[in-house]
């Protein structure tokens, strides 16, 4: 029986994007008359769907590789990661409302506080500043435009 | 020739671009020190960067953080036996013993004339074979890129290690794919946007880069619990004479010479890189030292520091010749520079050489100077920056997190990029937890486009066949080595299976 190994379940992974992608490239518009072309827009997409599904096929049913000896990783740092990336997305959505100076302030504590450090004097001194330095290097040193924001016309 | 020599140096010599790689050396130094973070990471953080500058300083500046952050993986490797990247890991081999001996200083020497050395005869014979090698490729037909291409991509694949061969390659073709997001680039047909009119350009090649590299490293290092405790690990050992015996220097310099030159041409095989370089040169070394100096391997040889040391170096210039002649990047640090010079509106090939003499030497020149400044400049305030070492890594982290999607950010003041950006470093970390390997994805998405455009030049004058694979000895060579190169490992698996089943038989 085939164990499910971390390569086989990466390969099983791939196979269904490659079958996905090549699903989807039928979709791709074709000009008038592009069919009897050798080339078109459709034609790399389909073979490196193709060649996708025989590399994963390939993986799947390969001898196993060992695996390396890797330093298991603990729930607790793996939601630090994802909370620094959920942090990343919420900077993505208020940096248009809240502006530039404000956001990164947020941002850098909260990243900051979330990695552990809790001295208030810190978590301030490396962020407020930094983030106001930065803004004005910006804006007034290299004429950069960033638009202010959204919240003061509101 | 010397036009284009002299050009090129006057534009090295401005003093722009000089503070440009004194600027990147000493960045790239930093960077490189940390651990997790390599040169592929600090090139990346500084393409935002360069996109203000003009051509010739935006590639001086990467070539210089290049080199830093070569240098700086040396020194944490010696210093706290953390290698900053994949290239130096055979650094802390015999690195680490000499500074628990309290040689640090010695070894930080050491490695620092050994990689000036390395860079600089690496210099020398690029400054010969590029120009010879550009004007033979200005014979190139589409079919030759193509089969190049080709070749670019499958050695990359080939040499990523026991294991990994086919993982490369599936790697190669995620990134072959994620290039087909987008119009397409000959008929303007839309795919694979559903409908969304932020990918109608595609994926940005910066923000896939930064994503995949920058990001996903920082991630991985937090995930692995890296940062915990590594405020004590990061404390370095204290320093000591810097100066090398008469008798230490005879020993070593035999070492260098052969090491520089074996790790140039070990870097010029696209795919082979710096990595590969040091673990072969100090393979190389150990398997001809005299038995006496073989038993000090590991333990703090001399020799064993110095060959890795001048072969990486060496490896990352001759990386430059198949990117600066042939358009083809040899690792995935000069992968992002391909990428960079794209988005100048530069082809990188052998009209490089032609069109843009300026960038071509400027670049060549200001490899050199970047040696020279390592050695000058850094060597002696490597004390100092390794202070910088101390940054607590719950305020160096998120520091670093906010350069990336900011440097993403101010190039097309778009958001969307920031989330996709959250996506693909999120789809990365997953990648790399599974061991795939990212540089062979980073390549087939740089290379993608012209792949493609190639593909379908070479295809459209054959009538739709094949034939142009073979019809041309360039071509039908260049397809050999590939297929070559291709069965070779595979080759080499089957060959040592057999001779393992065989010699318990023997026995």
């Amino acid at each position: 029986m085939i164990s499910l190994t971390k390569d086989r379940f990466g390969g099983v992974l791939f196979l269904l994007l490659s079958l996905s992608y090549g699903y989807y490239a039928a979709d791709i518009p074709l000009l008038p008359g592009d069919k009897f072309e050798p080339f078109h827009a459709q034609t790399l997409p389909y073979w490196l769907a193709g060649l996708g599904s025989f590399l994963a096929l390939l993986l799947i049913v390969s001898k196993a590789t060992p695996s390396t000896q890797e330093t298991p990783l603990s729930r607790a740092n793996v939601s630090l990661m994802l909370g620094l990336l959920a942090l990343t997305l919420l900077f993505s959505l208020s940096l248009p409302w809240l502006g530039f100076p404000a956001t990164t302030s947020l941002f850098l504590i909260a990243s900051y506080w979330l990695l552990g450090e809790r001295r208030l004097k810190m978590l301030v001194l490396a962020s407020v500043p930094f983030a106001l330095i930065f803004w004005l290097l910006l804006t007034e040193v290299l004429e950069v435009y960033i638009a202010p924001a959204r919240i003061l016309y509101w | 020739m010397l036009d284009g020599m002299f050009s090129g140096l006057a534009t090295a010599l401005m003093p722009f671009n000089l503070l440009m790689v004194v600027a990147g050396c000493f960045a790239g130094t930093f960077i490189g020190m940390l651990p997790g973070l390599g040169p592929i990471s600090a090139v990346a953080l500084m393409i935002p960067i360069t996109y203000t500058l003009d051509p010739s300083s935006g590639i001086i500046l990467m070539a210089g953080v290049y080199y830093g952050a070569v240098f700086g993986g040396s020194t944490s490797s010696i210093l706290i036996n953390a290698p900053g990247c994949a290239s130096t890991l055979v650094t802390t081999f015999d690195g680490y013993p000499l500074a628990q001996k309290n040689q640090a200083g010695k070894a930080l020497a050491l490695a620092a004339y050994a990689s000036f050395t390395g860079g600089t005869i690496g210099a020398i014979i690029l400054i010969f074979t590029a120009p010879a090698l550009a004007s033979v490729s200005l014979s190139f037909q589409s079919a030759d890129y193509f089969a190049l291409m080709l070749l670019g991509l499958t050695s990359v694949a080939a040499f990523s290690g026991k294991g990994q061969v086919i993982k490369a390659m599936m790697m190669t073709v995620f990134g072959l794919m994620i290039a087909t997001v987008g119009n397409d680039v000959i008929t303007g047909a839309p795919r694979y946007t559903f409908g969304a009119l932020d990918l109608v350009d595609g994926v940005s090649f910066l923000l896939l880069a930064m994503a995949t590299f920058a990001l996903a490293e920082v991630m991985m290092t937090i995930m692995r619990g890296q940062m915990h405790g590594s405020e004590q690990a990061m404390q370095p050992v204290a320093l000591s004479s810097m100066k090398l015996s008469r008798d230490e220097v005879k020993e070593v310099a035999p070492t260098i010479a052969r090491s520089s030159v074996f790790g140039f041409v070990v870097g010029v095989l696209p795919g082979a890189g710096a990595t590969i370089a040091s673990f072969l040169a100090y393979g190389l070394e150990r398997n001809i030292a005299p038995p006496r100096l073989r038993k000090m391997f590991g333990k703090g040889a001399l020799r064993g520091l110095a060959a890795p040391e001048s072969a990486n170096n060496a490896a990352s210039t001759g990386s430059f010749v198949p990117l600066l002649t042939l358009g083809i990047p040899g690792s995935g640090t000069t992968a992002i520079m391909l990428g960079a010079l794209i988005a100048y509106g530069i082809q990188p090939g052998p009209r490089l050489y032609l069109d843009h003499p300026d960038v071509f030497w400027s670049v060549i020149i200001s490899m050199y100077f970047g040696n020279l400044v390592l050695l000058v400049l850094n060597l002696p305030l490597i004390p100092y920056i390794s202070r910088l070492l101390a940054i607590p890594p719950q305020i160096l982290n998120p520091l670093i997190i906010f350069f990336s999607i900011i440097g993403v950010y101010l190039v097309s003041f778009n958001t969307f990029d920031i989330q996709m950006m959250v996506f693909i470093t999120l789809l990365a970390v997953g990648l790399k937890l599974l061991n795939f390997p990212m540089a062979p994805m980073l390549l087939g998405f740089i290379l993608g486009g012209m792949l493609e455009k190639n593909l379908s030049r070479a295809l459209v004058v054959s009538d739709g066949s094949f034939d142009f694979l073979w019809q041309r000895p360039l071509t039908f060579s260049i397809v050999c080595i590939t297929v070559v190169i291709l069965v070779l490992p595979w080759l080499f698996g089957l060959v040592k299976s057999r001779l393992k089943a065989t010699l318990p038989a023997a026995d």
